[in-house]
């Protein structure tokens, strides 16, 4: 298990070679940039004073070959350093989708994930430009420091400690502009979050006629992030005049001190000139460095996110059994038992189809967790073709098992591609899981028909369309152990009894098929149904047998 | 992001002159702060281009060999200046903020409070995307452009306007060689302007498609997991955000070429500059200060320039953007009033028949009575048309033929005010408002203090389960809070109704997404609500058509049977078979 030191600095290490290449490229850009100033000063003294047409020439050409390195450096410099940083964040981003879709112990919201994925993603990874820019800034502010001291020891002390000073009076307010501007961000975020949430809401808000209501809220919403915008506008108003006046003040300290060794003679015009524009230019570098320290931070934060959410623990389903070959793949629960389940006894065979009635969500939700996996039992076992779920192997459960949750959704694509997201259904097998399913009203109540747009999650759909997609895409994967869970809540009952007839004829495959519902339609289909109260099988018989009990009867026809 | 499809454009775009004029207009609300923000700025510029003159005087004191005494006028001079430039700035900034962010702020609400007001029945038809897309990113992208973009653009552009300004000042020929480096910078953006669009919008729509493929991938985990498609979404994602990233190497690189075409223009200007000054000083016309000056100007310009040319996308979008928020906000205020319906409870449907897409009708020719205090339930397959009645009934949707009544009232002759204020409607779709229990309650009655909220909850069942939070009415739900049950997102939509305390309710499958243990709760809530109220109730368990006062079969757009439950059951018809099938009976 990596540290999250080595999740900061693995971009770096990874990385090495663009680093290589574009850390230098990137330091000459910066020296160049202080040289800029310089030359201004070295023309202004060997030419423009003097007159003279050939050092002036020259050190025009200084000029423009100063401005090429300088261009081409921060050109492919940058270009070295971004690369890196791309290549870093979408290999992080994968990594932390890919522990997104295990199953753990502790599920994370997909709003956590995804902002794990993306902007911690690109917090740890923007380290390596913050590399490149450290190193920049640092041997430029030497380079400087060298300069000045060969002209002038003096003046040299005094800017070398100057800037620094001004740089940290501007940044002695920084903290608070940065504590206001997340404060802002957080309020426009909201505004903006809520705004997105009463449009989703629009039509229960509509039902309701709480358009007003709404709107007032939103106001009320509003009018806070622009009051925190209004103060925030005014702290960096503040901070933008503090730098004004500090680098203002410190440069008239500086021409007034050059000026004076200049009329001396101690400095040339050029050498003033020079002071003047590296003094102006040292405040980049050193408040580059400043914010570097702030955006170090903030990776190392990322950091240790990002490494506590890829080290969290996930749920192991794989073991080392195998399925033995020529056994029916019957289910069986043998004396399951956890919280809400109690020595929980069922059977369901090849070419059966059992429902079970829960007169509670939770033992409703148990059952389904022993299944897919998410609930070890607390006793008893849960076995297919006699092997226990939990020492099976992946591969062998994931080709035997189906356990469809009950707010499963179709992805992204279109009516086809749900049912069949890999293409690989011939027409009549289409065809006849579409029946089952009472699938064909979706097919056809729009226009394109198995060509028609479905958004992500089916929320283009209504819910009884998404269930009929959801069921066709569950036969058509056609496992030997076939689980559903109320697969039909939202279904009309013209429909369920069409589903009911069409789960039946689909029996004649030999999938072992388990309902969890309280549908009587469905009920009915089934060959026989094991009625759950209070955690415990009360009785096994056909749904004609038991609603001779009153209890039974008000559980599934209320 | 989604590419969203141009036919769902459902709102309207302002033209540039008319989000200028609604600007304008509402700048003028506030004339001080605005006076203030533009004098600000103009001083700001003023103190910027003290200091390089000094500098020049003090290069041209030197020069003629003075002593340290005369260094005092131009020393003072950058002092006086930097105080001044201090102070303006800080003014601009605040003043500029305060000028442009209440206008932003009435913006936004102004365009929520139209989006929310939208004829229902356009937007049952064309959906919310777009809606979505001005609330969302348009607003987003104007506020981040006020934060940065406008208060940037503004300084330089000051900036640069008083620098030449300051460079003439000089001597005009020295500002006449700065002016020979316009071309070189116009160069650089007619380069980049035509390329920045398309890379950008590219790069754009590519994170939104690896937004959306990562946020379908997290928000499906289990879906994905039960199907074992666990390759194929993250080969989407792997897919996604590669595009994404080759892209964004992309638009770097085209800002790399342009960043070098700037500093071309810049190794340009400062020559023609320098070699402005170093003939000048020869012919003896100006001041080795004077040349000094000028170089030093045009040196302190390539940070506001490279500011204007690298905000220009942004301010370009922001404008685009700002026609779309003006567009909605242009839109004709609402006035209506709720009046108050005095006559018995009737619901009403005439001769109803409609079509959601010209040529398709999905009703026809219903006739549909439901007396006060009656409790209707509809009955049939999907696409027999009982949405769409129930949309009418609650006047979300104008028939194409016939008429509604509420009370004896034509509903397209009462405000949508009246008709919502009468008619509640709880549909299958679950939206659970980010925020607190109570702020998701309150929507329907602002004014409600927690007991009758309470009251509320326990009228649809759900008291006790909220009590029970820690934090009770104060529990944080919806997206990033506490997870609900779709059972009780959906009691909450119930108890919202019972806080109105409208005399009609309509219920469409209002108790249909639940799991099936679920859906026995609500559905007692749903027939406390429909208790002593008109109610017309879409029903997909027959249980609910079994305890109705009167079911409706309907078939293909058309009622086919109606009557009693127990009529129907005796008639033998449609009903009874599905009965049949259903109680297996």
């Amino acid at each position: 298990m990596r540290t999250s030191r080595q999740i900061l600095f693995g971009p770096l290490t990874r990385n090495a070679g663009l680093i290589a290449c574009g850390t230098p490229l990137i330091v000459l850009w910066q020296l160049c940039e202080a040289l800029v100033p310089v030359m201004i000063g070295v023309t202004i003294d060997v030419g423009v004073e003097t007159g003279d047409l050939g050092p002036f020439l020259l050190s025009c050409l200084a000029i423009a070959v100063i401005f090429t390195f300088l261009s081409y450096g921060y050109r492919f410099g940058a270009t070295f350093m971004n690369r890196a940083v791309q290549l870093e964040s979408h290999r992080i981003r994968l990594e932390v989708a890919g522990q997104a879709v295990l199953p753990a112990d502790d599920p994370k919201l997909a709003g956590e994930w995804l902002s794990l994925a993306t902007a911690d993603a690109d917090k740890v990874s923007l380290l390596v430009r913050q590399f490149g820019f450290t190193v920049a800034s640092v041997v430029t502010v030497g380079a400087t420091a060298v300069y000045l001291a060969r002209t002038d020891v003096t003046l040299a002390l005094v800017i070398l400690f100057g800037v620094p000073i001004t740089v940290g009076i501007t940044q002695l307010v920084s903290p608070v502009v940065a504590r206001r501007t997340e404060r802002e961000q957080a309020a426009i975020a909201r505004v903006a979050g809520l705004g997105g949430d009463l449009v989703a809401g629009l039509r229960p808000i509509k039902g309701i006629g709480a358009e007003d209501a709404a709107s007032g809220r939103y106001r009320a919403s509003s009018r806070a992030a622009r009051a925190s915008s209004i103060v925030t506008a005014r702290s960096w108003g503040y901070m933008t005049g503090l730098t004004t006046v500090v680098s203002g003040l410190f440069l008239a300290v500086v021409a007034w001190l050059a000026g004076s060794k200049a009329m001396e003679g101690d400095l040339t015009l050029g050498e003033l000139v020079a002071i003047v524009g590296l003094t102006q230019f040292l405040a980049e570098p050193i408040a580059l460095l400043g914010a570097l320290t702030a955006q170090f931070a903030a990776s190392t934060a990322s950091a240790r996110r990002l490494h506590t959410a890829l080290a969290s623990p996930v749920l192991i389903l794989d073991g080392p059994d195998r399925l033995p070959a020529g056994v029916p793949r019957e289910l069986r629960l043998r004396r399951a038992t956890t919280s809400s389940l109690t020595e929980v006894d069922l059977t369901c065979g090849p070419g059966q189809l059992v429902a079970v009635v829960c007169d509670r969500p939770a033992s409703a939700d148990s059952l389904i967790g022993l299944l897919d996996g998410s609930v070890r039992p607390d006793g008893g076992a849960v076995t297919i073709a006699g092997v226990d779920l939990r020492s099976l192997a992946a591969a062998d459960r994931r080709a035997t098992l189906l356990v469809v949750p009950h707010e499963a959704s179709p992805p992204e694509g279109t009516i086809r591609t749900a049912i069949d997201p890999d293409g690989t259904l011939d027409p009549a097998t289409l065809d006849e899981v579409l029946t089952a399913s009472a699938g064909h009203d979706v097919v056809a109540a729009h226009p394109d028909g198995l060509d028609h747009a479905v958004r992500s999650g089916g929320s283009s759909l209504s819910g009884g369309q998404r269930q009929r997609l959801t069921l066709a895409r569950s036969l058509a994967v056609a496992p030997p152990v076939l689980v559903l869970r109320d697969p039909t809540t939202a279904i009309d009952a013209v429909t369920e009894q069409q589903i009911a007839t069409g789960l039946q004829s689909r029996l004649g495959r030999d999938t072992a098929t388990l309902v969890v519902t309280t549908s009587p339609t469905l009920l009915a289909a089934a060959d026989h149904v094991v009625w759950i109260r209070e955690g415990r099988v009360v009785r096994v018989a056909p749904h004609h047998v038991l609603q001779e009990d009153p209890r039974y009867r008000e559980e599934v026809l209320r | 992001m989604r590419a969203h499809d141009p036919q769902r454009e459902l709102l309207p775009i302002a033209s540039g002159r008319d989000t200028a004029r609604l600007l304008v207009r509402r700048f003028r609300r506030r004339p001080a702060v605005a006076a203030l923000a533009i004098t600000a700025f103009l001083l700001t510029g003023a103190a910027g281009i003290v200091a390089p003159r000094a500098l020049g005087a003090i290069v041209d004191r030197v020069q003629a060999g003075g002593d340290s005494g005369d260094l005092t006028v131009p020393v003072l001079a950058i002092v006086v200046a930097a105080a001044v430039g201090a102070v303006a700035a800080a003014a601009a900034v605040a003043a500029l903020a305060q000028a442009t962010i209440p206008v932003l702020a009435d913006l936004r609400e102004d365009v929520l409070d139209r989006s929310l007001h939208l004829d229902s029945g356009q937007l049952e038809k064309a959906g919310t995307g777009d809606v979505m897309a001005r609330v969302g990113d348009d607003v987003r992208t104007v506020t981040d452009s006020l934060d940065e973009a406008v208060p940037l653009l503004l300084t330089s552009l000051t900036a640069i306007v008083f620098t030449a300004g300051g460079l003439f000042a000089l001597d005009w020929r020295l500002g006449l060689a700065g002016a020979l480096a316009v071309p070189g910078y116009v160069t650089a953006l007619r380069w980049y302007l035509p390329r920045s669009g398309p890379v950008y919008r590219a790069e754009r729509v590519a994170q939104g498609e690896r937004a959306e493929a990562l946020m379908s991938t997290l928000e499906h985990a289990p879906t994905i997991r039960a199907f074992a498609r666990e390759a194929p979404a993250l080969g989407e994602i792997d897919r996604t955000s590669v595009n994404a990233r080759e892209l964004a190497l992309r638009t770097f690189w085209v800002l790399m070429r342009y960043g070098a075409r700037m500093n071309r223009a810049e190794a340009i200007g400062v020559v023609i500059v320098l070699t402005a000054g170093f003939v000048l000083v020869r012919e003896d016309v100006v001041t080795v200060g004077a040349a000094t000056a000028a170089a030093l100007y045009f040196h302190r310009l390539f940070n506001p320039i490279g500011g204007v040319l690298f905000v220009f996308d942004d301010v370009q979008s922001a404008g685009a953007s700002l026609t779309r928020l003006a567009g909605v906000a242009l839109l004709p205020e609402h006035d209506d009033r709720a009046e108050a319906l005095g006559a018995p409870a009737r619901l009403e449907l005439r001769g109803v028949g409609h079509e959601w897409e010209p040529g398709t009708p999905v009703l026809h020719g219903v006739d549909l009575v439901v007396e006060p205090g009656e409790r209707v339930a509809v009955v049939g397959a999907s696409g027999a048309g009982k949405s769409t009645v129930a949309a009418i009934a609650a006047g979300l949707a104008s028939p194409t033929s016939g008429r509604t009544f509420l009370s004896g009232r034509a509903v397209d002759e009462l405000g949508s005010a009246t008709v919502r204020r009468h008619v509640a409607v709880v549909s299958q779709e679950v939206h659970v408002f980010t925020g607190s229990l109570r702020e998701n309650l309150s929507l329907a009655a602002p004014q409600a203090d927690d007991e009758a909220l309470l009251a509320a909850l326990e009228v649809v069942g759900a008291r006790r389960w909220v009590t029970s939070l820690p934090e009770g009415l104060d529990t944080r739900v919806g997206s990033f809070g506490h997870a609900l049950t779709s059972a009780q997102a959906q009691q909450l939509a119930l108890a919202r109704v019972v806080l109105l305390d409208p005399p009609y309710v309509v219920l469409d499958e209002a108790t249909a997404e639940a799991g099936s243990s679920g859906a026995r709760d609500l559905e007692v809530a749903a027939s406390q609500i429909v208790r002593g109220r008109t109610a017309l109730v879409v029903a997909h368990r027959l249980t609910q058509a079994q305890s109705a006062d009167r079911v409706v079969v309907m078939d293909h757009g058309r009622i086919v049977e109606q009557g009693t439950h127990d009529e129907l059951v005796a008639t033998g018809g449609r009903y009874a078979t599905l009965w049949h099938a259903w109680s297996g009976t």
